[in-house]
């Protein structure tokens, strides 16, 4: 078995091809250098330290065992994203957290309140450190619903369509158009009030 | 500008639209200002977005986090028994050791029930003869029925 040293100097690539021939200390250094990651991703969707630590734990559990699966079509990191993602949304199904009740579906199917508000005008990533961006729009992203915060991280931070993400939240391909409509909405005039006050 | 208009602009900006309706979305944006600001608003939050998904430390150190894990792995990972048969065999054995129990069961349970279904009936039941020449009888005697008939014949 390779020493601690050896491993932190290896590619994923070698570490994933040891780990599957049941190499334990390789697949340790892969969950050292991307438990941050995934641990992010699961606290993105689920907003609670606890269950963020759960989900991204099993998520490396499940991983290891589908481990041979894993052909190298994407990344390590992002094959291992993916599971803790669809771990985090049967997490939020289970909980129902992803439905919206019927005010905020009106809402959703109208616009929300944000639709009559006048477009903002300030770019919220302008003359902003990107530390302090992302602050910001994790404080924004508090103040989402659980159902709206899911679309904005499924189609904004991991990159799936509409009908991908329409598929993964059971919902209809209408459904995510709105719920994406109304969480940029919001977010716009959150980060713009945000700014204000920074400015004020 | 009606929400499905909205709808409109934003999968424009999403590159959702086919050629077609994105080219008649790119115009309709370049004479309406009400779009044009729009889509300004809905481009930069989606800008800002835009690979600043927020970062955050987990709070746990490295060796206690990974011995959660390790924790779950470990099952997966203990030796095979050492009674030397080859997988497929020990499947088979898994499969077949409560069959085998439920089998014996069922003999034990039905057995007697079968054997007494089994029970010669009253047309295979031996014939016996009289030995006297001028009375000729024949006997029947059946178990399951419980009683046995004599006729006795004397012309």
């Amino acid at each position: 078995m390779a020493h601690k040293s050896d491993n932190s100097s290896a590619s994923d690539q070698s570490l994933v091809r040891r780990a599957q021939r049941g190499d334990t200390a390789a697949f340790e250094e892969l969950v050292a250098r991307h438990r941050d990651k995934l641990y992010a991703r699961a606290f993105s969707m689920v907003r609670n330290e606890d269950e963020a630590i759960d989900l991204s734990q099993e998520a490396w559990v499940k991983g290891w065992r589908r481990l041979k699966q894993f052909q190298g079509e994407a990344s390590f990191v992002t094959w291992m994203t993916r599971i803790v993602m669809n771990l985090c949304l049967d997490h939020l199904r289970k909980q129902k957290r992803l439905r919206t009740d019927s005010i905020e579906q009106m809402d959703e199917e109208l616009g929300g309140v944000e639709r009559q508000m006048p477009a903002v005008s300030v770019n919220p990533a302008a003359g902003i450190e990107r530390a302090e961006l992302r602050a910001q729009i994790d404080q924004a992203m508090n103040q989402l619903t659980d159902a709206h915060r899911t679309v904005l991280v499924l189609h904004e931070f991991e990159g799936l369509e509409y009908k991908e993400v329409a598929k993964r939240m059971g919902c209809s391909i209408g459904t995510v158009m709105s719920r994406l409509f109304y969480a940029r909405r919001r977010i716009a005039v959150l980060l713009g009030g945000l700014r204000e006050e920074l400015k004020a | 500008m009606n929400h499905q208009a909205e709808l409109r602009l934003q999968a424009w900006l999403d590159g959702e639209l086919p050629p077609g309706g994105a080219q008649a979305v790119a115009a309709w944006v370049q004479r309406d200002p009400e779009a044009a600001a729009l889509a300004r608003e809905l481009g930069a939050t989606k800008t800002a977005l835009l690979g600043n998904e927020p970062e955050r430390a987990l709070p746990e150190s490295r060796e206690f986090y990974w011995s959660k894990i390790e924790r779950e792995l470990a099952p997966a990972e203990a030796p095979a028994p050492a009674h030397g048969r080859p997988a497929w065999l020990r499947g088979w054995v898994k499969f077949l050791a409560p069959a085998g129990i439920l089998v014996i069961l069922a003999l034990l349970l039905f057995g007697p029930m079968l054997r007494s279904h089994h029970r010669p009936t009253l047309a295979s039941t031996a014939e016996v003869e009289s030995p006297l020449d001028d009375i000729s009888s024949f006997t029947f005697d059946s178990e399951s029925e419980g009683m046995t008939v004599i006729w006795v014949n004397t012309e």
